[in-house]
């Protein structure tokens, strides 16, 4: 009961890469019970990755539907010497920048809209029973989530494997089959840029 | 190593924890010594945590995830599966046969354009630019050119990963450049996505699905292969018929 909560919830649940393999050679075979446990283990992560390219949910939540059905449909390309969450990820990636070429690429939000709207929301805009402190962690949220999309995609790609989907650095060059010293590059030059990005925001981030 | 330059470009390393031991040393001596340095550093391990927050790009809470396994799993089982290149009963036989089959029908194909009498042309109406048909004409023209050169250079590199060389030490098959290749078919298809929707072109959406499929296999592939995997691979082409297929489409397209 309990690993099924943390499953439901998608809390701190860490499968060994064997035992994902495992259930993915058992979708091979056409279990379907195999399959739904897979989603119920990635679907929240997959989802995260997938918001770095996509502001509406509901884009991302059609871009995450897209990327399990082609784990599906496409199970029989995926070779067990993979492992399964870097080929489940290199399909949710190419998923999220084909749906992005489609036509999602209008809808970015600059950072000065953030933060009109973070204005427009503050306490003595109107909502005067909202703790300070829960509306400044959420509004630098999304301030840091805006931000995160307007890096060059690579580096997007870089920060949303690594903390999103929490990978290592050298299953993230397997992912976007680069070398390991792109993905240190990129990883670097993404923390530089949101760090000069945000540090301008002193209404919403304090570094003391 | 005390020029903080050079220090601030590991900084970020150095917080993941992906430094050798020598430069870790050298970047902590330095950042004991570095008061400006230690800001920096600071900086970069607040971002870091920020990233790391599990509430940060969250999945809605007030979707229904308990319900998304098994609605997908419904949807999935009604969607035609791509397939692998799983071991074909054709040997080498069929595969000869099957080459042989694909060079009849394009010379076939090249002799039947050949030979048809040019139908008479019917009188060209020049329309004004800006008119809605003509440029239907011109964006349906370039989709077929497009898809058609897509092909052609999935074509190309299959053809290459059938005549690829055991070059490799332990008499593995080199497919490096054929890996980078499949890499930069990829990014064209997805270039090419806006073009794949015109109707002209519904039948090449299909095969350039399935190639994409295969593509994501060989770009995965290592530099050197063994001999089973590209057998494998060329069983596939074989037994999906890719290269034929490719073939009869380039002539609708043109």
């Amino acid at each position: 009961m309990v690993l099924e909560a943390m499953i439901e919830t998608g809390k701190a649940l860490e499968l060994a890469p064997s035992t994902t393999d495992d259930l993915m050679s058992r979708v091979q075979r056409g279990d379907m019970n195999a399959y739904q446990e897979l989603v119920r283990l990635y679907q929240r992560k997959v989802f995260r990755v997938i918001s770095g390219y996509h502001r509406d949910p509901e884009d991302a939540m059609e871009v995450l539907q897209d990327t399990f059905l082609k784990v599906y449909t496409a199970r029989q390309t995926w070779e067990r010497r993979t492992s399964f969450s870097a080929w489940l990820y290199r399909i949710a990636i190419n998923a999220s920048i084909d749906r992005y070429r489609r036509g999602d690429k209008g809808r970015t939000t600059s950072l000065d809209d953030v933060m009109e709207a973070q204005v427009q929301r503050s306490p003595a805009a109107g909502t005067p029973h909202t703790p300070l402190d829960r509306l400044r962690d959420r509004e630098r949220r999304r301030f840091l989530e805006e931000a995160v999309r307007r890096l060059p995609f690579r580096q997007r790609e870089v920060v949303s494997l690594r903390y999103f989907a929490e990978m290592q650095l050298d299953e993230i060059a397997r992912v976007l089959d680069c070398p390991l010293g792109t993905v240190k590059s990129n990883l670097h030059k993404a923390v530089l840029a949101l760090k000069n990005m945000l540090m301008g925001q002193k209404e919403v981030f304090s570094y003391e | 190593m005390n020029n903080c330059e050079s220090v601030r470009d590991l900084l970020v390393l150095h917080a993941e924890g992906e430094l050798p031991p020598e430069q870790k040393t050298q970047v902590e001596n330095h950042l004991i010594a570095c008061a400006e340095c230690r800001e920096e550093a600071a900086g970069i391990d607040k971002i870091r945590s920020w990233l790391a927050e599990p509430a940060l790009f969250a999945p809605p809470e007030d979707y229904s995830w308990q319900f998304l396994p098994r609605k997908l799993s419904e949807r999935a089982r009604t969607l035609p599966a791509v397939k692998h290149w799983l071991p074909a009963n054709l040997g080498s036989l069929g595969w000869t046969l099957s080459m042989a089959a694909t060079l009849f029908l394009a010379c076939g194909l090249i002799w039947l354009t050949q030979r048809q009498t040019p139908a008479p042309v019917p009188a060209v109406q020049v329309e004004a630019p800006g008119n809605q048909a003509f440029l239907g004409k011109i964006q349906s023209a370039y989709a077929r050119e497009m898809t058609s050169q897509y092909l052609g250079q999935c074509q190309d590199l299959l053809l290459n990963v059938v005549r690829a060389e055991k070059s490799c030490e332990g008499q593995k098959y080199d497919v490096s450049l054929e890996v980078t290749r499949a890499r930069d078919l990829l990014q064209r298809k997805r270039m090419l996505d806006s073009e794949l929707r015109a109707p002209e072109v519904a039948h090449a959406k299909d095969l350039c699905d399935e190639l994409e499929a295969f593509l994501i296999n060989l770009s995965t592939s290592e530099k050197c292969e063994s001999t089973d995997k590209l057998h494998g691979m060329e069983r596939f082409i074989e037994k999906e018929q890719l290269l034929l297929r490719i073939n009869v489409l380039q002539a609708e397209l043109s």
